[in-house]
C-alpha cells in the first residue's frame, strides 16, 4: 500500500481494512491526530485525504492506494503556525485540547471550500466535531478571525 | 463563497453509479388488476421503511436516523448535517467526511456504500401519501427520468439501494429483498401500474 502522508512517501504493509487512524498512529508515530469515538460520531480523528476532510476512524487504509493524506503535523509547524493554527492561539481556543487537532483540520477544509463562512456555516460544519470542554464560541471566532486573514494575505 | 461552486463539482465526481441489471418487462396485461395492487402495496412498504425514507427527504435536505436505538420516531441526522442543495453535503459537510464505501463494522458507526447521498428532492417521499409516491414513482420528471422498467432496473442493482438490504450492524434491513422489490415493479407495471385512491 503506498500514500503520502504529508508530502511524504510511505509504503504500508498492513491488513487493508485497518483504519487510517490506527495507521497513523501507531505505524508512523504521528499521535497528533486523536482516537475520540471510532465510530465517526465525535470529529477528533479528523485528517484530510486528497484535500478533503475525513474521520480516519472510518477510512481503511486498503482504500488509499495513491492518496495523499495530511494530519496536523502537516500543517504548519510551531515556529510559522497555519493562519487557522495561529487564529487558534490567538483566541485561546482550547482547553483540554484533546479535540483541537481535529477541529483545525476540519476547519481548514471548511476554509479552502468557503473564505467567507456565516455562523450558519461554521455551525453545520463543525457539529460533528464535538468538543467536551465547550469551547464552541471560541472555535467560532477563530474561524472567522481565520478567514479575514486568509482573505487578507 | 464562489468556491463551493468548484467544490460541488468536486465532490460530485464519485456520485454517479448505476445498476447494471438489465430486466426483461412483463408482457402487459398479464398481471390482474388486484395483484397489481397487491404488488404496489410491497413496493410502497420497501420505499417507506426507514432505510429508503430516511435519505428521501424533502427541501430541507437533513437526512433522518431511525431504528430501535433512538425510539419510535425519526429524528435529524446528528451532528446538525444538512446535505445541501447539492444533496451530497458540499455546502457544508460532505457526507464522504464520515460515510465511506463499506459500512463500519461497529454498531453505530456509521453505515457506507459506493456513492453515499440524498436522492434529488424532487424524489422526495417522505411525508408523502401512498397515492403520491405512486403518482411520483412513475413520473419521469420525478423519477430521476426512468420508465418503469428502468425503475426495476434501479432498485435491482443500484449500489446505494442494494445499501438497503445489507445496512451493517444494528439496523433492520428493507423488507423483501432487491430481486423481489425488481420483481414487484415489472408485475405492478404489468398490471398497469395501479395506484390506491
Amino acid at each position: 500500500m503506498q500514500l503520502t502522508i504529508n508530502g511524504t512517501p510511505h509504503d504500508i504493509e498492513i491488513e487493508p481494512d485497518t483504519p487510517l487512524l490506527w495507521v497513523l498512529r501507531d505505524e508512523i508515530g504521528l499521535t497528533g491526530t486523536k482516537y475520540g469515538c471510532g465510530i465517526a460520531q465525535c470529529g477528533a480523528c479528523t485528517v484530510h485525504v486528497d484535500g478533503e476532510a475525513r474521520r480516519s476512524c472510518q477510512v481503511q487504509i486498503g482504500d488509499l492506494e495513491g492518496a495523499e493524506v495530511t494530519t496536523i503535523e502537516g500543517f504548519g509547524s510551531p515556529d510559522k503556525l497555519s493562519l487557522v493554527q495561529q487564529a487558534w492561539v490567538d483566541h485561546q481556543v482550547a482547553q483540554c485540547g484533546y479535540c483541537q487537532s481535529g477541529q483545525v483540520m476540519q476547519a481548514t477544509a471548511l476554509l479552502e471550500l468557503n473564505d467567507s463562512p456565516t455562523d450558519e456555516d461554521i455551525d453545520r460544519v463543525m457539529s460533528g466535531n464535538l468538543c467536551r470542554c465547550g469551547t464552541y464560541p471560541r472555535i467560532r471566532a477563530a474561524i472567522h478571525d481565520a478567514a479575514a486573514k486568509i482573505k487578507g494575505a | 463563497m464562489k468556491r463551493i461552486i468548484f467544490a460541488v463539482g468536486l465532490f460530485a465526481l464519485p456520485a454517479f453509479a448505476e445498476s447494471n441489471v438489465t430486466l426483461e418487462p412483463l408482457p402487459e396485461g398479464s398481471v390482474s388488476a388486484a395483484e397489481g395492487a397487491q404488488m404496489w402495496e410491497n413496493i410502497h412498504e420497501v420505499f417507506t421503511h426507514p432505510r429508503c425514507i430516511n435519505c428521501h427527504v424533502g427541501e430541507d435536505n437533513i437526512p433522518l436516523w431511525s431504528g430501535p436505538h433512538y425510539g419510535g420516531e425519526a429524528r435529524p441526522h446528528g451532528m446538525f448535517i444538512s446535505a445541501g442543495d447539492s444533496r451530497i453535503g458540499a455546502e457544508y459537510l460532505a457526507c464522504s467526511t464520515c460515510h465511506g464505501p463499506e459500512n463500519s463494522a461497529q454498531l453505530h458507526g456509521a453505515p457506507g456504500a459506493e456513492v453515499w447521498l440524498l436522492p434529488p428532492v424532487e424524489m422526495a417521499w417522505h411525508g408523502k401519501t401512498s397515492a403520491e409516491i405512486c403518482a411520483q414513482i412513475q413520473d419521469p420528471e420525478r423519477n430521476g427520468d426512468k420508465t418503469l422498467l428502468e425503475v426495476a432496473e434501479h432498485v435491482a442493482g443500484d449500489p446505494l439501494v442494494l445499501w438497503g438490504w445489507e445496512p451493517g450492524p444494528g439496523r433492520e434491513p428493507a423488507p423483501y429483498s432487491a430481486a423481489e422489490l425488481a420483481d414487484f415493479v415489472l408485475k405492478w407495471t404489468a398490471a398497469g401500474a395501479p395506484c390506491p385512491s
